[in-house]
């Protein structure tokens, strides 16, 4: 008797068991049931060392998501995200897109993941012709790089190059005002890292010919301790140094340079400082480093851009990030390119979103273009100034001119073999 | 350091050998209708989420059994097995992007490979015993991945191979199409299990229990046991390289993640999670930790502590893998039965 | 590759003082996280994947000691005894469950902590990185020794751990207490036939070993930021470092620990682009040469 219940009760937990698990791989044709909301898929990185990309991320589209629903949706439907964590694993990011698309029914897709991440969604797009915004990678290759190109992806983050053009030619200036010549690097060593510095010294000695590079650190990503590098470069005695570490790498590296006084005995230019993630978090933080604007309020000085990152604040009681603007203009360009093409549908938004130009807060002149040939963002506010310890933190930015960057970003796609 | 053996083995170990011959052809019949069965799911069900769970277990099943073969059935505890994953995804999306071979010259080059990789980091470390054995390993794996990643100019570092991996048709299978890639997946991992399944019950299967169970002993009898534990480390690596062959094609591309060593601790958890004892066990568990990933993953952002729990649940409360617990309950009810005949 | 820049070093006394002090403090701090891991498998058998996790937690507690209190000493305090206290629970609770079963089920024990404690992280503190900040008792110019730079803080950081590998080192080989540890990791049974309690050993050193890695982090909070799953660069360093030195081996802890500062320190000047490869290779050819590592003795 016994025995025999035993064993029902067991087959029975079984069987629910394989039920859950068909119901789950059964769930498609639930979702497909054509609704009138929109689903947008929105892979992140939402837990382990960088998850603030993905909740910073997450806030701005969902802050945008509300005013575009607000006023009655994409083509009057209403816009569902759908956003899952891919723990910054390239195979999940990769799994998670095709999943977000073939299953819960997502037409759109925003790739917020970072690096190698980004590429895998990149295939995802390529092998479903899902339309794509890549939201958060910021190098450069992901669209200037011709073998990548595919029609239907696009990117709204800050490209590397465009950065690297500004800060060498912003630094050049300083460089040669204050006699620097001898300089010194410190990045990350990934690709990121590897490019945009190799990209800005390109660009600094190009604007001051006779800047020389002595001396060259690659800490890993997410290192924790920065000391033998702090040390090599105070060995090197460099006049200038350059970094592109962000994040807590940064302010590790800040508190860490900061007790051997290395802020005293150079000019130092970090393109990742001017970003509310650093600015706020350092307590010490030194007085005068050279940054590049990632995202604040001041800076382009209009009112839309100080409400815009009030409202943040106000709505999340933390201050953006450069990923969030990054993430709330995908929203805006899709929601003007949808109204434009009086459509939700990924092709004919697609279209009219090449070579569109919206009003921005974030626009360098108040409006920002996503280039045509090569679906990347331009016009977007982009300059290098210096640091104080308080509000507003970057008190002067001295704005990069896009007419030069383009310039140059063009020869340097020649140099490359891009075009 | 006693207990270092994965599971007891009691089952595998206590069963006499019976007649291969039969229990190969039922072996290979099993396999034929499990390939028929993958084969027929699409016709079934039209979702492509099943098709991609299908591939990803393929995938992940051949790593997680592979790494059974040594860990359960030869007590190598490598904690440095997906250095092999990590090599067959590369491997094999180099090959393709660099020099255009046709797909099965790629796939066997890769295998070759491996081979040659594994033959000579196995004959380093199987020297070492136990833990020392696992830290070895993972050494390696280490060195791997940080070769990967500054090895910029050949394998992209961190951003992985880029652009896709091209897939040529070749004797009118289109890799590029879904469907023919999940009936190759589904090939494959049925295949390599039948062919994993027959070394496990080879005489040198049980020669490597024998090594696992005391190894001093099987020296004594005359077996060689280095040379036994580097070939079984070989074979295992190959089938690990074909389930990162199958993981490259899905995504279409090789990231340095697949070589880490969060991968060879991902099929450790497998190989817990499904049980040691029994041959398919990794493939259950395979499945389990799969199915709880993605659901998972899918309703809360503090996964972490659900799988925790989940991890918590197997190893304080079953303290053994799911097909353990079932064998072994099996196991139980037989002999009340048997107790309770007349 | 840059071997001029090495050789350069190894000419210059002061790049020597300056290299070698940033290799101990990397060395030291690396010690303190490493000694808990060798001193837990050396006495427990256990393989305390779950370590990094206590460093990370010294880390929070101490800044949130500091947030409130703005007093270091109290800071530090609060990272080694929270840490401690959590380190007995973990090991009373769950940990003493798995001693009898297989090295893998106490792995996976640990693994599965290492994944909820980044969470209970992360709920509590949130996602993004904090800062300690530098107590204004250190925010001090630093001193040059042989025209070589040190920072007091650092000098600091050494003598707190240096303290603890001797208090360590002499209690263990000298104290009653330690007698009865080294007892109790040699032969348990016959220790607990001896009348004496052998899980409160067990529970001490889990404590121990778990104060030692809060105090690593509680001393790193103010010069490194802190975030979910930081723990795990540093499990991963202080697993090499254990392995080299030998598991169960203090002295080993030390040297381990040390070779690796300066593997580090000097590495980074001759191959900056291979430096955590080297740590690797290094560990290979130990591990190759001496499976047991440089002071570890054979485990029956």
């Amino acid at each position: 008797m016994k025995r025999t219940r035993t064993t029902g009760v067991s087959r029975r937990s079984t069987l629910a068991l394989m039920g859950a698990g068909a119901a789950t791989i059964a769930m498609p044709w639930v979702a497909r049931a054509q609704a009138k909301t929109i689903k947008i898929g929105m892979p992140t990185i939402l837990s382990g060392r960088v998850a603030q990309l993905g909740t910073s991320s997450r806030n701005a589209v969902m802050l945008e998501v509300e005013k575009v629903n607000a006023a009655g949706g994409l083509a009057g439907r209403q816009i569902e995200m759908v956003i899952r964590d891919s723990k910054g694993q390239p195979q999940e990011a990769a799994r998670i897109s095709r999943e977000l698309v073939n299953t819960d029914g997502c037409e759109l897709l925003i790739d917020a993941e970072a690096s190698s991440g980004a590429f895998a969604v990149h295939e995802v797009a390529r092998d479903l012709g899902v339309f794509c915004i890549h939201t958060n990678s910021e190098t450069s290759s992901l669209t200037a790089d011709p073998k990548q190109h595919i029609p239907n992806a696009f990117r709204t983050a800050r490209q590397g190059v465009h950065d690297s053009i500004v800060g060498g030619s912003y630094a050049a200036g300083i460089a040669k005002a204050k006699g620097l010549k001898k300089w010194a690097t410190c990045s990350p060593d990934y690709a990121y890292g590897r490019d945009t510095t190799g990209e800005f010294t390109l660009y600094l000695k190009r604007f001051a010919p006779d800047v020389e590079i002595i001396s060259d650190s690659w800490p890993k990503l997410f290192q924790p301790d920065y000391t033998e590098v702090v040390t090599k470069i105070l060995q090197a005695k460099p006049q200038a140094l350059y970094s592109c570490l962000w994040g807590g790498d940064l302010t590790s590296y800040i508190d860490q340079a900061n007790i051997y006084a290395l802020f005293t005995q150079m000019e130092v230019f970090a393109v990742n400082m001017a970003d509310y993630t650093a600015l706020t978090v350092v307590k010490n933080l030194p007085k005068g480093i050279h940054s590049g604007n990632r995202y604040i309020k001041t800076y382009p000085g209009t009112p839309e851009n100080a409400a815009w990152g009030d409202a943040y604040k106000a709505k999340y009681n933390e201050y953006p990030t450069n990923w969030s603007w990054e993430n709330a203009t995908a929203i805006m360009l899709i929601a003007e390119a949808s109204k434009k093409a009086n459509s939700a549908d990924g092709k004919k938004i697609a279209e009219v979103l090449r070579g569109l130009t919206i009003k921005c807060p974030f626009g360098a002149d108040g409006t920002v273009t996503m280039r045509g040939e090569d679906q990347t963002l331009i016009g977007y506010a982009i300059g290098w100034g210096t640091t104080i310890p308080q509000e507003p933190y970057v008190p002067e930015v001295k704005a990069g001119d896009w007419k030069t960057i383009l310039e140059l970003e063009a020869e340097w796609k020649k140099s490359k073999g891009y075009t | 350091m006693t207990e270092l053996q994965a599971g007891e083995g009691a089952q595998a170990v206590g069963i006499a050998r019976p007649r291969a011959r039969p229990r190969r052809n039922r072996d290979v019949l099993i396999a034929l209708i499990a390939f028929i069965v993958l084969a027929a799911l699409p016709m079934i069900f039209s979702s492509k989420l099943l098709l991609d769970f299908v591939i990803r277990c393929a995938a992940y099943g051949l790593f997680a059994t592979s790494l059974n073969l040594l860990v359960g059935y030869t007590g190598l505890i490598s904690f440095g097995h997906g250095m092999f994953f990590g090599l067959g995804a590369y491997g094999f999306g180099l090959m393709m992007q660099k020099t255009g071979v046709p797909v099965p010259v790629a796939f066997v080059a890769t295998l070759a490979i491996t081979f040659v990789v594994a033959a000579v980091i196995g004959a380093i470390c199987v020297r070492l015993k136990e833990i020392y054995f696992a830290f070895v390993t993972l050494a390696f794996q280490m060195l791997i991945h940080s070769t990967i990643l500054s090895w910029v100019s050949l394998t992209g570092g961190d951003q992985g191979l880029r652009g896709g991996i091209p897939r040529p048709p070749f004797l009118g299978i289109d890799l590029s199409n879904h469907h023919h890639l999940y009936i190759a997946a589904c090939a494959l991992l049925v295949l390599g299990l039948l062919l994993m399944r027959q070394i496990a019950q080879s005489p040198f299967g049980y020669t490597l229990r024998m090594i696992r169970d005391n190894a001093t002993r099987a020296s004594f009898v005359g077996i060689d046991v280095w040379r036994a534990k580097l070939t079984i480390f070989v074979l295992a690596a190959l089938f690990a390289s074909t389930g990162g062959i199958i993981m490259a094609l899905f995504v279409s591309g090789a990231y340095p993640e697949f070589a880490y060593w969060t991968i060879s601790g991902e099929g450790i958890f497998i190989n817990m999670l499904g049980g040691v004892t029994t041959f398919l066990g990794p493939m259950v568990g395979t499945v389990l930790l799969l199915i709880l990933n993605d659901t998972v993953t899918r309703l809360t952002e503090y996964h972490g502590i659900v799988l925790g729990i989940v991890i918590l649940f197997f190893a304080i409360g079953l303290r053994k893998g799911l097909m353990d617990f079932v064998v072994e309950w099996a196991a139980q009810r037989r002999g009340k039965a048997e107790e309770r005949a007349p | 590759m840059d071997l001029d820049a090495l050789a350069g070093c190894l000419a210059s006394p002061a790049c020597l003082v300056t290299q070698t002090t940033s290799g101990l403090i990397i060395g030291m701090l690396l010690f303190l996280v490493a000694v808990g891991l060798t001193l837990i498998f050396g006495v427990l058998k256990v393989v305390n994947f779950s370590h990094g996790a206590f460093y990370m937690f010294g880390a929070y507690f101490a800044m949130t000691a500091y947030q409130f209190t703005g007093s270091f000493a109290l800071a530090m305090l609060c990272g080694a005894a929270g840490t401690a206290i959590l380190g007995l629970i973990f090991e009373r609770v769950f940990m003493s469950r798995v001693y009898g079963a297989d090295v893998l089920m106490q792995l996976l024990v640990c693994y599965a902590f290492v994944l909820i404690f980044d969470d209970v992280v992360r709920m509590i503190w949130g996602p993004e990185f904090k800062s300690m900040g530098m107590p204004s008792a250190f925010q001090v110019p630093p001193l040059f020794i042989v025209g070589g730079v040190v920072p007091p803080y650092y000098l600091l950081l050494i003598g707190v751990a240096l303290a603890a590998a001797v208090v360590l080192g002499l209690g263990l080989a000298r104290s009653r207490i330690g007698k009865v540890i080294r007892a109790a990791a040699h032969n348990p049974g016959m220790v607990s036939a001896l009348g004496i309690n052998t899980g409160l050993i067990y529970g001490g050193v889990f404590a121990l070993g778990g104060m030692l890695a809060g105090l690593a982090g509680a001393l790193a909070a103010p010069v490194r930021s802190l975030t979910p799953g930081m723990g795990f660069s540093v499990l991963i360093e202080s697993f090499i470092v254990t392995v080299i030195g030998g598991m169960g081996s203090i002295l080993g802890a030390l040297i381990g620990a040390l070779l690796i500062g300066l593997i580090r320190s000097f590495g980074s000047l001759g191959f900056p682009l291979f430096t955590e490869g080297l740590m690797y290779l290094f560990m290979v050819i130990v591990l190759v040469s001496r499976p047991t590592g440089l002071f570890g003795k054979e485990v029956a």
